[in-house]
Protein backbone atom coordinates (compact mmCIF):
# COMPACT_ATOMS: atom_id res chain seq x y z
CA UNK A 1 0.00 0.00 0.00
CA UNK A 2 0.98 3.13 -0.99
CA UNK A 3 1.57 5.52 2.13
CA UNK A 4 0.91 9.38 1.79
CA UNK A 5 2.86 12.55 0.72
CA UNK A 6 3.44 15.56 2.47
CA UNK A 7 5.74 18.36 2.85
CA UNK A 8 5.95 21.27 5.30
CA UNK A 9 5.79 25.30 4.41
CA UNK A 10 5.97 25.35 0.89
CA UNK A 11 3.69 28.92 0.66
CA UNK A 12 5.49 32.38 1.08
CA UNK A 13 2.47 34.73 2.79
CA UNK A 14 0.62 32.08 5.02
CA UNK A 15 2.83 31.94 8.85
CA UNK A 16 2.86 28.04 8.01
CA UNK A 17 1.26 25.30 5.48
CA UNK A 18 1.70 22.07 4.67
CA UNK A 19 0.42 20.01 1.11
CA UNK A 20 -0.47 16.10 1.71
CA UNK A 21 -1.50 13.85 -0.95
CA UNK A 22 -3.09 10.33 -0.71
CA UNK A 23 -2.78 7.72 -3.13
CA UNK A 24 -5.48 5.45 -2.17
CA UNK A 25 -8.36 7.82 -2.18
CA UNK A 26 -6.68 10.12 -4.62
CA UNK A 27 -7.14 13.42 -2.96
CA UNK A 28 -4.40 16.12 -2.38
CA UNK A 29 -4.83 19.12 0.08
CA UNK A 30 -3.22 22.73 0.55
CA UNK A 31 -3.30 23.82 4.09
CA UNK A 32 -2.65 27.60 5.23
CA UNK A 33 -2.53 28.58 8.64
CA UNK A 34 -2.26 32.41 9.62
CA UNK A 35 -1.95 32.52 13.72
CA UNK A 36 -2.09 34.75 15.95
CA UNK A 37 -3.75 36.84 13.85
CA UNK A 38 -6.09 39.84 14.98
CA UNK A 39 -9.82 39.17 14.79
CA UNK A 40 -12.92 41.65 14.60
CA UNK A 41 -14.01 42.28 17.80
CA UNK A 42 -17.59 40.75 17.04
CA UNK A 43 -15.81 36.99 17.24
CA UNK A 44 -13.89 37.19 20.33
CA UNK A 45 -16.79 37.38 22.13
CA UNK A 46 -17.48 33.89 23.08
CA UNK A 47 -13.86 33.10 24.79
CA UNK A 48 -11.98 36.13 25.61
CA UNK A 49 -9.62 34.05 27.54
CA UNK A 50 -8.53 31.68 24.97
CA UNK A 51 -7.81 32.15 20.48
CA UNK A 52 -10.40 31.37 18.72
CA UNK A 53 -9.69 28.49 15.95
CA UNK A 54 -11.11 29.21 12.51
CA UNK A 55 -11.21 26.49 9.82
CA UNK A 56 -12.30 27.13 6.19
CA UNK A 57 -12.57 24.28 3.77
CA UNK A 58 -12.50 25.55 0.19
CA UNK A 59 -13.56 22.81 -1.86
CA UNK A 60 -12.07 22.24 -6.11
CA UNK A 61 -14.08 22.71 -8.18
CA UNK A 62 -17.31 23.93 -6.23
CA UNK A 63 -18.38 26.89 -4.15
CA UNK A 64 -18.78 25.77 -1.07
CA UNK A 65 -21.42 24.63 0.71
CA UNK A 66 -23.77 22.61 3.61
CA UNK A 67 -20.79 19.83 3.26
CA UNK A 68 -18.04 22.14 4.10
CA UNK A 69 -19.70 24.07 6.72
CA UNK A 70 -20.43 20.53 8.52
CA UNK A 71 -16.85 19.46 7.91
CA UNK A 72 -15.87 22.94 8.91
CA UNK A 73 -17.44 22.02 12.32
CA UNK A 74 -15.60 18.87 13.01
CA UNK A 75 -12.44 19.97 11.88
CA UNK A 76 -12.59 22.88 14.45
CA UNK A 77 -13.63 20.77 17.38
CA UNK A 78 -10.79 18.84 17.02
CA UNK A 79 -8.39 20.92 15.55
CA UNK A 80 -9.56 23.71 18.44
CA UNK A 81 -9.23 20.71 21.36
CA UNK A 82 -5.02 20.58 20.93
CA UNK A 83 -4.11 24.00 20.53
CA UNK A 84 -2.94 25.71 23.51
CA UNK A 85 -5.04 28.64 23.54
CA UNK A 86 -4.04 30.23 26.67
CA UNK A 87 -0.58 30.77 25.68
CA UNK A 88 0.96 34.14 25.69
CA UNK A 89 -0.21 36.11 22.54
CA UNK A 90 -3.16 34.08 22.11
CA UNK A 91 -5.76 34.91 24.02
CA UNK A 92 -8.11 37.12 21.93
CA UNK A 93 -6.56 36.59 18.66
CA UNK A 94 -7.22 33.82 16.17
CA UNK A 95 -5.82 31.12 14.44
CA UNK A 96 -7.35 31.02 10.93
CA UNK A 97 -7.17 27.35 9.20
CA UNK A 98 -7.62 27.36 5.20
CA UNK A 99 -7.75 24.07 3.71
CA UNK A 100 -8.11 23.97 0.00
CA UNK A 101 -8.90 20.66 -1.94
CA UNK A 102 -6.97 21.29 -5.12
CA UNK A 103 -6.70 17.59 -6.34
CA UNK A 104 -8.87 14.44 -6.48
CA UNK A 105 -12.42 13.76 -6.98
CA UNK A 106 -14.47 16.80 -5.94
CA UNK A 107 -17.25 15.50 -2.85
CA UNK A 108 -20.56 16.09 -4.68
CA UNK A 109 -23.15 17.99 -3.04
CA UNK A 110 -25.12 15.64 -0.45
CA UNK A 111 -21.85 13.30 -0.66
CA UNK A 112 -20.01 11.64 2.69
CA UNK A 113 -17.26 13.60 3.69
CA UNK A 114 -16.32 11.10 5.75
CA UNK A 115 -13.85 10.31 3.03
CA UNK A 116 -11.53 13.15 2.63
CA UNK A 117 -11.56 13.76 7.09
CA UNK A 118 -8.44 12.13 7.75
CA UNK A 119 -6.69 14.08 5.11
CA UNK A 120 -7.98 17.05 5.89
CA UNK A 121 -6.96 16.57 9.55
CA UNK A 122 -3.47 15.64 8.63
CA UNK A 123 -3.28 18.67 6.52
CA UNK A 124 -4.50 21.28 9.61
CA UNK A 125 -2.37 19.53 12.01
CA UNK A 126 1.07 19.58 9.84
CA UNK A 127 0.28 23.68 8.78
CA UNK A 128 -0.14 24.38 12.74
CA UNK A 129 2.88 22.67 12.98
CA UNK A 130 4.73 24.58 10.47
CA UNK A 131 3.30 27.48 11.53
CA UNK A 132 4.55 26.71 15.05
CA UNK A 133 1.17 26.98 16.89
CA UNK A 134 1.21 26.15 20.19
CA UNK A 135 -0.24 22.48 20.44
CA UNK A 136 -0.98 20.13 23.89
CA UNK A 137 -0.74 16.90 21.70
CA UNK A 138 -0.49 15.44 17.62
CA UNK A 139 -2.72 12.79 16.26
CA UNK A 140 -3.56 10.61 13.47
CA UNK A 141 -6.57 9.34 11.69
CA UNK A 142 -8.03 7.14 9.36
CA UNK A 143 -10.52 6.02 7.27
CA UNK A 144 -12.25 2.53 7.10
CA UNK A 145 -14.51 1.17 4.96
CA UNK A 146 -16.70 -2.17 5.95
CA UNK A 147 -17.63 -3.90 2.91
CA UNK A 148 -20.45 -5.72 2.56
CA UNK A 149 -18.64 -9.12 3.43
CA UNK A 150 -17.35 -7.71 6.42
CA UNK A 151 -14.01 -7.40 5.27
CA UNK A 152 -12.65 -3.91 6.69
CA UNK A 153 -10.65 -1.66 3.71
CA UNK A 154 -8.55 1.07 4.94
CA UNK A 155 -8.43 4.48 2.90
CA UNK A 156 -11.30 2.95 0.18
CA UNK A 157 -11.37 5.45 -2.94
CA UNK A 158 -14.39 7.39 -3.30
CA UNK A 159 -15.93 4.43 -5.24
CA UNK A 160 -15.59 1.77 -2.90
CA UNK A 161 -16.41 4.39 -0.14
CA UNK A 162 -20.41 4.30 -1.85
CA UNK A 163 -20.28 0.56 -2.13
CA UNK A 164 -19.34 -0.07 1.97
CA UNK A 165 -21.70 -0.65 4.34
CA UNK A 166 -20.46 1.79 6.88
CA UNK A 167 -17.94 3.96 6.93
CA UNK A 168 -15.54 4.66 10.28
CA UNK A 169 -13.26 7.85 10.45
CA UNK A 170 -10.62 7.22 13.87
CA UNK A 171 -8.09 10.16 15.40
CA UNK A 172 -6.12 8.98 18.24
CA UNK A 173 -4.02 11.49 20.49
CA UNK A 174 0.13 10.20 20.02
CA UNK A 175 -1.06 8.60 23.18
CA UNK A 176 -3.58 6.79 22.04
CA UNK A 177 -6.26 8.30 23.57
CA UNK A 178 -10.01 8.09 21.35
CA UNK A 179 -10.38 12.40 19.81
CA UNK A 180 -12.79 11.73 16.98
CA UNK A 181 -15.20 9.13 16.39
CA UNK A 182 -17.31 9.72 12.91
CA UNK A 183 -19.19 6.45 11.57
CA UNK A 184 -22.08 6.47 8.86
CA UNK A 185 -23.98 3.67 7.75
CA UNK A 186 -25.24 0.26 9.40
CA UNK A 187 -23.03 -1.54 11.84
CA UNK A 188 -23.40 -2.96 14.80
CA UNK A 189 -21.40 -2.56 18.48
CA UNK A 190 -18.84 -5.82 17.97
CA UNK A 191 -17.89 -3.83 13.95
CA UNK A 192 -17.55 -1.02 15.63
CA UNK A 193 -14.56 -2.08 17.96
CA UNK A 194 -13.40 -4.62 15.56
CA UNK A 195 -12.52 -1.45 13.65
CA UNK A 196 -11.44 0.90 16.40
CA UNK A 197 -8.82 -1.67 17.20
CA UNK A 198 -7.79 -1.75 13.54
CA UNK A 199 -7.65 1.59 13.42
CA UNK A 200 -5.74 2.30 16.49
CA UNK A 201 -3.46 -0.41 14.55
CA UNK A 202 -2.88 1.25 11.77
CA UNK A 203 -2.49 5.00 13.22
CA UNK A 204 -0.14 3.66 16.23
CA UNK A 205 1.50 0.85 14.59
CA UNK A 206 2.58 -1.57 16.98
CA UNK A 207 3.14 0.42 20.55
CA UNK A 208 3.53 -0.43 24.04
CA UNK A 209 2.79 2.41 26.44
CA UNK A 210 4.73 2.10 29.66
CA UNK A 211 3.04 3.38 32.90
CA UNK A 212 4.15 7.00 33.23
CA UNK A 213 2.65 7.51 29.78
CA UNK A 214 5.70 7.66 27.61
CA UNK A 215 4.98 5.76 24.46
CA UNK A 216 7.65 3.84 23.50
CA UNK A 217 7.47 3.00 19.47
CA UNK A 218 8.62 -0.67 18.04
CA UNK A 219 11.30 0.06 15.50
CA UNK A 220 10.03 -1.43 12.45
CA UNK A 221 6.80 -0.29 12.37
CA UNK A 222 6.82 2.99 13.75
CA UNK A 223 7.82 4.03 10.43
CA UNK A 224 4.54 2.05 8.83
CA UNK A 225 2.24 4.22 11.22
CA UNK A 226 0.44 7.38 10.76
CA UNK A 227 2.00 8.73 13.25
CA UNK A 228 5.37 7.84 12.76
CA UNK A 229 4.70 9.30 9.17
CA UNK A 230 3.31 12.17 10.96
CA UNK A 231 6.72 12.47 13.09
CA UNK A 232 8.79 11.49 10.02
CA UNK A 233 7.67 14.69 7.83
CA UNK A 234 8.07 16.84 10.40
CA UNK A 235 11.29 15.37 11.31
CA UNK A 236 12.75 16.03 7.78
CA UNK A 237 11.49 19.31 7.65
CA UNK A 238 13.54 20.51 10.67
CA UNK A 239 16.43 18.63 9.46
CA UNK A 240 16.42 20.66 6.05
CA UNK A 241 15.44 24.11 8.35
CA UNK A 242 18.71 23.46 10.45
CA UNK A 243 20.60 21.90 7.72
CA UNK A 244 23.24 24.78 8.07
CA UNK A 245 23.45 23.99 12.23
CA UNK A 246 24.45 20.09 11.24
CA UNK A 247 26.79 21.24 8.67
CA UNK A 248 28.70 23.66 11.06
CA UNK A 249 29.28 20.87 13.96
CA UNK B 1 -6.63 42.47 10.27
CA UNK B 2 -8.41 43.05 6.63
CA UNK B 3 -5.49 45.42 5.18
CA UNK B 4 -2.09 44.45 3.36
CA UNK B 5 0.70 45.89 5.40
CA UNK B 6 1.52 49.33 3.89
CA UNK B 7 4.69 50.34 2.79
CA UNK B 8 6.86 52.36 4.44
CA UNK B 9 7.63 55.89 3.49
CA UNK B 10 11.42 55.13 2.74
CA UNK B 11 10.84 51.82 1.06
CA UNK B 12 8.77 53.83 -1.48
CA UNK B 13 10.99 56.41 -2.48
CA UNK B 14 13.17 53.96 -3.27
CA UNK B 15 11.32 52.34 -5.44
CA UNK B 16 10.60 55.27 -7.46
CA UNK B 17 13.65 56.86 -7.26
CA UNK B 18 15.03 53.53 -8.47
CA UNK B 19 12.65 53.43 -11.23
CA UNK B 20 13.86 57.01 -12.16
CA UNK B 21 17.27 55.17 -13.21
CA UNK B 22 15.49 52.16 -14.62
CA UNK B 23 16.04 50.08 -12.07
CA UNK B 24 13.63 47.44 -10.23
CA UNK B 25 13.00 46.29 -6.88
CA UNK B 26 14.32 42.45 -8.28
CA UNK B 27 16.52 43.97 -11.41
CA UNK B 28 14.32 43.35 -14.22
CA UNK B 29 14.04 45.76 -16.98
CA UNK B 30 10.89 47.83 -17.16
CA UNK B 31 8.97 45.36 -19.97
CA UNK B 32 9.92 42.22 -18.33
CA UNK B 33 7.58 39.51 -16.72
CA UNK B 34 8.65 37.82 -13.80
CA UNK B 35 9.77 34.12 -14.34
CA UNK B 36 6.97 32.28 -15.14
CA UNK B 37 5.92 28.43 -14.62
CA UNK B 38 3.35 26.81 -15.47
CA UNK B 39 2.79 22.65 -14.86
CA UNK B 40 -0.11 20.64 -15.35
CA UNK B 41 -1.88 17.97 -12.90
CA UNK B 42 -2.67 14.58 -13.40
CA UNK B 43 -6.51 15.42 -14.49
CA UNK B 44 -7.24 17.61 -17.07
CA UNK B 45 -7.26 21.01 -17.07
CA UNK B 46 -5.44 21.11 -13.39
CA UNK B 47 -3.01 23.69 -13.80
CA UNK B 48 -0.60 24.91 -11.45
CA UNK B 49 1.05 28.14 -11.97
CA UNK B 50 4.23 30.27 -10.66
CA UNK B 51 4.89 33.72 -11.06
CA UNK B 52 7.71 34.90 -9.22
CA UNK B 53 6.36 34.66 -5.89
CA UNK B 54 2.56 34.66 -6.95
CA UNK B 55 1.36 30.92 -6.80
CA UNK B 56 -2.07 30.10 -8.00
CA UNK B 57 -3.81 26.68 -8.80
CA UNK B 58 -6.53 26.64 -11.94
CA UNK B 59 -9.14 23.85 -11.87
CA UNK B 60 -11.84 23.44 -14.66
CA UNK B 61 -14.31 21.02 -14.66
CA UNK B 62 -17.64 20.12 -16.47
CA UNK B 63 -20.93 19.03 -16.04
CA UNK B 64 -23.89 18.37 -17.74
CA UNK B 65 -26.95 20.83 -16.98
CA UNK B 66 -29.91 22.81 -18.62
CA UNK B 67 -29.12 25.69 -20.65
CA UNK B 68 -30.64 29.29 -20.10
CA UNK B 69 -34.28 29.30 -21.46
CA UNK B 70 -33.17 33.04 -23.34
CA UNK B 71 -30.17 31.32 -25.06
CA UNK B 72 -31.15 27.05 -25.50
CA UNK B 73 -28.04 27.02 -28.13
CA UNK B 74 -25.39 27.87 -25.75
CA UNK B 75 -23.88 26.48 -22.88
CA UNK B 76 -22.83 27.98 -19.55
CA UNK B 77 -18.98 29.29 -18.35
CA UNK B 78 -18.11 30.41 -15.35
CA UNK B 79 -14.87 31.30 -14.26
CA UNK B 80 -14.71 31.85 -10.28
CA UNK B 81 -11.98 33.45 -8.14
CA UNK B 82 -12.56 33.67 -4.21
CA UNK B 83 -9.60 34.60 -2.49
CA UNK B 84 -8.88 33.10 0.95
CA UNK B 85 -6.74 33.16 3.81
CA UNK B 86 -4.72 31.24 1.89
CA UNK B 87 -2.92 33.63 -0.69
CA UNK B 88 -2.37 36.46 2.01
CA UNK B 89 -3.25 37.19 5.65
CA UNK B 90 -4.71 40.39 4.73
CA UNK B 91 -8.10 38.61 3.22
CA UNK B 92 -10.51 37.00 5.04
CA UNK B 93 -12.28 33.96 4.22
CA UNK B 94 -15.67 33.70 3.09
CA UNK B 95 -15.72 37.43 2.76
CA UNK B 96 -15.71 39.34 -0.65
CA UNK B 97 -12.72 42.63 -0.98
CA UNK B 98 -12.17 44.76 -3.68
CA UNK B 99 -9.15 42.80 -5.43
CA UNK B 100 -11.58 39.68 -5.50
CA UNK B 101 -14.45 41.62 -7.73
CA UNK B 102 -11.46 43.47 -9.30
CA UNK B 103 -9.67 40.51 -10.76
CA UNK B 104 -12.55 38.49 -11.15
CA UNK B 105 -14.20 41.61 -13.80
CA UNK B 106 -11.13 41.42 -15.55
CA UNK B 107 -11.11 37.88 -15.97
CA UNK B 108 -14.69 38.12 -17.19
CA UNK B 109 -14.50 40.72 -19.23
CA UNK B 110 -11.23 39.35 -21.12
CA UNK B 111 -12.03 36.01 -21.02
CA UNK B 112 -16.03 35.16 -21.17
CA UNK B 113 -17.01 38.18 -22.35
CA UNK B 114 -14.34 37.76 -25.73
CA UNK B 115 -16.20 34.64 -26.07
CA UNK B 116 -12.62 32.89 -25.80
CA UNK B 117 -14.56 29.83 -24.99
CA UNK B 118 -16.97 29.16 -27.55
CA UNK B 119 -20.30 28.39 -25.44
CA UNK B 120 -22.05 27.44 -28.23
CA UNK B 121 -19.88 24.21 -28.97
CA UNK B 122 -21.04 23.44 -25.70
CA UNK B 123 -24.85 22.65 -26.18
CA UNK B 124 -25.66 18.89 -26.72
CA UNK B 125 -29.39 19.14 -27.27
CA UNK B 126 -31.18 22.57 -27.85
CA UNK B 127 -32.89 23.51 -24.67
CA UNK B 128 -32.56 20.50 -22.94
CA UNK B 129 -29.19 19.91 -22.12
CA UNK B 130 -25.70 21.58 -22.46
CA UNK B 131 -21.83 21.66 -20.76
CA UNK B 132 -21.40 23.98 -18.03
CA UNK B 133 -18.03 24.37 -18.30
CA UNK B 134 -16.49 25.80 -14.53
CA UNK B 135 -13.02 27.37 -13.99
CA UNK B 136 -12.12 27.53 -10.22
CA UNK B 137 -9.34 30.17 -9.36
CA UNK B 138 -7.07 29.80 -6.00
CA UNK B 139 -4.88 32.00 -5.08
CA UNK B 140 -2.10 29.86 -2.50
CA UNK B 141 0.40 32.59 -2.75
CA UNK B 142 0.11 36.37 -3.66
CA UNK B 143 2.56 38.73 -4.93
CA UNK B 144 1.07 41.35 -7.07
CA UNK B 145 -0.47 40.67 -10.28
CA UNK B 146 -2.94 38.25 -10.14
CA UNK B 147 -4.95 39.50 -12.64
CA UNK B 148 -2.19 38.29 -15.53
CA UNK B 149 -1.46 35.40 -13.56
CA UNK B 150 -5.05 34.28 -12.96
CA UNK B 151 -5.76 34.82 -16.94
CA UNK B 152 -2.47 32.97 -18.08
CA UNK B 153 -3.60 29.86 -15.84
CA UNK B 154 -7.07 30.02 -17.01
CA UNK B 155 -6.14 30.14 -20.61
CA UNK B 156 -3.83 27.32 -20.05
CA UNK B 157 -6.61 25.33 -18.18
CA UNK B 158 -8.88 25.79 -20.59
CA UNK B 159 -6.50 24.55 -23.39
CA UNK B 160 -5.41 21.64 -21.62
CA UNK B 161 -9.03 20.70 -20.41
CA UNK B 162 -10.76 17.52 -21.84
CA UNK B 163 -14.68 16.95 -21.48
CA UNK B 164 -16.59 13.36 -21.56
CA UNK B 165 -17.92 12.85 -25.41
CA UNK B 166 -21.59 13.14 -25.20
CA UNK B 167 -23.77 11.75 -28.12
CA UNK B 168 -27.59 12.22 -28.26
CA UNK B 169 -29.15 9.05 -29.43
CA UNK B 170 -33.24 8.89 -29.99
CA UNK B 171 -33.70 11.98 -27.97
CA UNK B 172 -31.34 10.88 -25.09
CA UNK B 173 -28.30 12.28 -24.03
CA UNK B 174 -25.45 9.58 -23.58
CA UNK B 175 -22.53 10.91 -21.64
CA UNK B 176 -19.32 8.45 -22.27
CA UNK B 177 -17.20 7.74 -19.48
CA UNK B 178 -13.18 8.88 -19.51
CA UNK B 179 -12.41 5.25 -20.10
CA UNK B 180 -15.06 4.59 -23.22
CA UNK B 181 -14.49 7.30 -25.51
CA UNK B 182 -11.68 9.46 -26.07
CA UNK B 183 -12.26 12.59 -24.16
CA UNK B 184 -12.99 15.92 -26.57
CA UNK B 185 -11.05 19.04 -25.92
CA UNK B 186 -12.69 22.70 -25.45
CA UNK B 187 -13.24 24.54 -28.92
CA UNK B 188 -11.05 28.04 -28.36
CA UNK B 189 -11.76 30.50 -30.62
CA UNK B 190 -8.97 32.91 -29.86
CA UNK B 191 -6.16 33.09 -26.98
CA UNK B 192 -6.61 36.51 -25.11
CA UNK B 193 -4.35 37.21 -22.29
CA UNK B 194 -4.33 40.01 -20.01
CA UNK B 195 -1.06 42.55 -19.51
CA UNK B 196 -0.92 44.61 -16.44
CA UNK B 197 1.13 48.16 -15.98
CA UNK B 198 1.38 50.13 -13.49
CA UNK B 199 2.34 53.78 -13.66
CA UNK B 200 4.62 55.84 -11.56
CA UNK B 201 6.31 59.34 -11.28
CA UNK B 202 2.99 60.77 -13.43
CA UNK B 203 3.58 57.89 -15.90
CA UNK B 204 7.09 58.79 -16.92
CA UNK B 205 7.79 55.33 -16.00
CA UNK B 206 5.67 52.38 -16.63
CA UNK B 207 6.39 48.49 -15.86
CA UNK B 208 4.76 45.44 -16.69
CA UNK B 209 4.35 42.50 -13.84
CA UNK B 210 4.29 44.56 -10.54
CA UNK B 211 5.35 43.05 -7.86
CA UNK B 212 3.11 43.69 -4.33
CA UNK B 213 5.68 45.95 -3.28
CA UNK B 214 5.71 47.80 -6.60
CA UNK B 215 1.93 47.78 -6.75
CA UNK B 216 1.66 49.03 -3.55
CA UNK B 217 3.96 52.16 -4.51
CA UNK B 218 2.02 52.55 -7.63
CA UNK B 219 0.40 55.82 -8.85
CA UNK B 220 -1.96 53.95 -11.06
CA UNK B 221 -2.42 50.69 -13.43
CA UNK B 222 -3.63 50.25 -17.00
CA UNK B 223 -4.64 46.70 -18.16
CA UNK B 224 -4.58 45.25 -21.64
CA UNK B 225 -6.52 42.54 -22.71
CA UNK B 226 -5.08 40.79 -26.37
CA UNK B 227 -4.89 37.99 -27.94
CA UNK B 228 -1.71 36.90 -30.38
CA UNK B 229 -3.14 38.22 -33.11
CA UNK B 230 -3.01 41.39 -31.78
CA UNK B 231 -6.44 41.74 -31.17
CA UNK B 232 -7.13 44.61 -28.03
CA UNK B 233 -10.39 42.60 -26.32
CA UNK B 234 -9.80 45.12 -23.64
CA UNK B 235 -8.68 48.02 -22.04
CA UNK B 236 -9.11 49.78 -18.76
CA UNK B 237 -7.26 52.60 -17.01
CA UNK B 238 -9.87 51.55 -13.60
CA UNK B 239 -8.63 53.73 -11.08
CA UNK B 240 -5.40 56.25 -9.61
CA UNK B 241 -3.79 58.78 -11.42
CA UNK B 242 -4.17 59.54 -15.17
CA UNK B 243 -1.98 58.13 -17.48
CA UNK B 244 -0.30 59.28 -20.91
CA UNK B 245 -2.06 58.74 -24.00
CA UNK B 246 1.03 58.35 -25.34
CA UNK B 247 2.06 55.64 -22.90
CA UNK B 248 -0.88 53.18 -23.53
CA UNK B 249 -0.14 53.48 -27.36
CA UNK B 250 3.22 52.55 -26.73
CA UNK B 251 2.02 49.79 -23.75
CA UNK B 252 -0.04 48.00 -26.03
CA UNK B 253 3.01 47.23 -28.60
CA UNK B 254 5.15 45.36 -25.51
CA UNK B 255 1.40 43.59 -24.50
CA UNK B 256 1.88 42.32 -27.87
CA UNK B 257 4.92 41.07 -27.61
CA UNK B 258 4.07 39.23 -24.05
CA UNK B 259 1.02 38.03 -25.27
CA UNK B 260 2.84 36.31 -28.17
CA UNK B 261 5.64 35.44 -25.78
CA UNK B 262 3.31 33.94 -23.14
CA UNK B 263 1.41 31.85 -25.50
CA UNK B 264 4.08 30.12 -26.71
CA UNK B 265 5.14 29.41 -23.57
CA UNK B 266 2.00 28.03 -22.84
CA UNK B 267 1.47 25.86 -26.38
CA UNK B 268 5.11 24.59 -25.37
CA UNK B 269 4.02 23.16 -21.71
CA UNK B 270 1.28 21.71 -23.57
CA UNK B 271 2.76 19.61 -26.11
CA UNK B 272 5.46 18.66 -23.71
CA UNK B 273 2.35 17.08 -21.59
CA UNK B 274 0.43 16.02 -24.03
CA UNK B 275 3.44 14.17 -25.91
CA UNK B 276 4.09 12.50 -22.27
CA UNK B 277 0.40 11.58 -21.57
CA UNK B 278 -0.03 10.23 -25.42
CA UNK B 279 3.35 7.87 -24.21
CA UNK B 280 1.70 6.61 -21.50
CA UNK B 281 -1.50 6.68 -22.87
CA UNK B 282 -4.71 3.97 -21.82
CA UNK B 283 -1.81 1.47 -20.97
CA UNK B 284 -2.76 1.04 -17.22
CA UNK B 285 -6.49 1.10 -18.36
CA UNK B 286 -6.41 -0.90 -21.04
CA UNK B 287 -4.58 -4.19 -19.24
CA UNK B 288 -6.02 -7.36 -19.87
CA UNK B 289 -6.61 -8.06 -15.86
CA UNK B 290 -8.77 -5.19 -15.31
CA UNK B 291 -12.01 -5.58 -14.22
CA UNK B 292 -14.65 -5.24 -17.09
CA UNK B 293 -16.78 -2.39 -17.04
CA UNK B 294 -20.62 -3.45 -18.11
CA UNK B 295 -22.20 -0.64 -19.67
CA UNK B 296 -25.08 0.60 -19.09
CA UNK B 297 -27.85 1.95 -21.60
Amino acid sequence: MVGPIASLSQLHRSDGSASYKCPATGYSILGAVNGPIELPARRDALKPEEATVEVFVKPGTTTGGVGERYIEGILRSVLGKIVLGREKGFPRRGVVITLAIVGGENVARGDNYLTILPALLHTGLLAMISASVPLSMTFSATLLGVTEDGDIVRDPSPTAAKAAVSLHVFAFSSKNHLLLNESEGRFGFDTWEYVRERALSICQGETTASADGDVAMGEGTASASVSGFIRETVEDQIYSDYAYKLDSI
Amino acid sequence: MSKEAQLSIAERDFILEALCENVRLDGRKPDDYRPLNISFGEEYGHVKLQLGKTNIIVRISAEVTKPREDRPFDGLFNINLELSAMGSPAWENGRTNDIEAYATNILDRIIRHSNALDTESLCILKGVSCWSIRADVHIIDYDGNITDAACIAVMAGLQHFRRPDAVVRDGRVIVYGVEQRVPVPLNITHKPLSVTFQTYNDSKHVIVDATLKEEQAAEGDIVIGMNSAGDVCYLSKYAGAPADAMAIVNKTNVAWEKVKEINAAIEKVLQADLAKRAKIGMADESRAENDRLVQIE
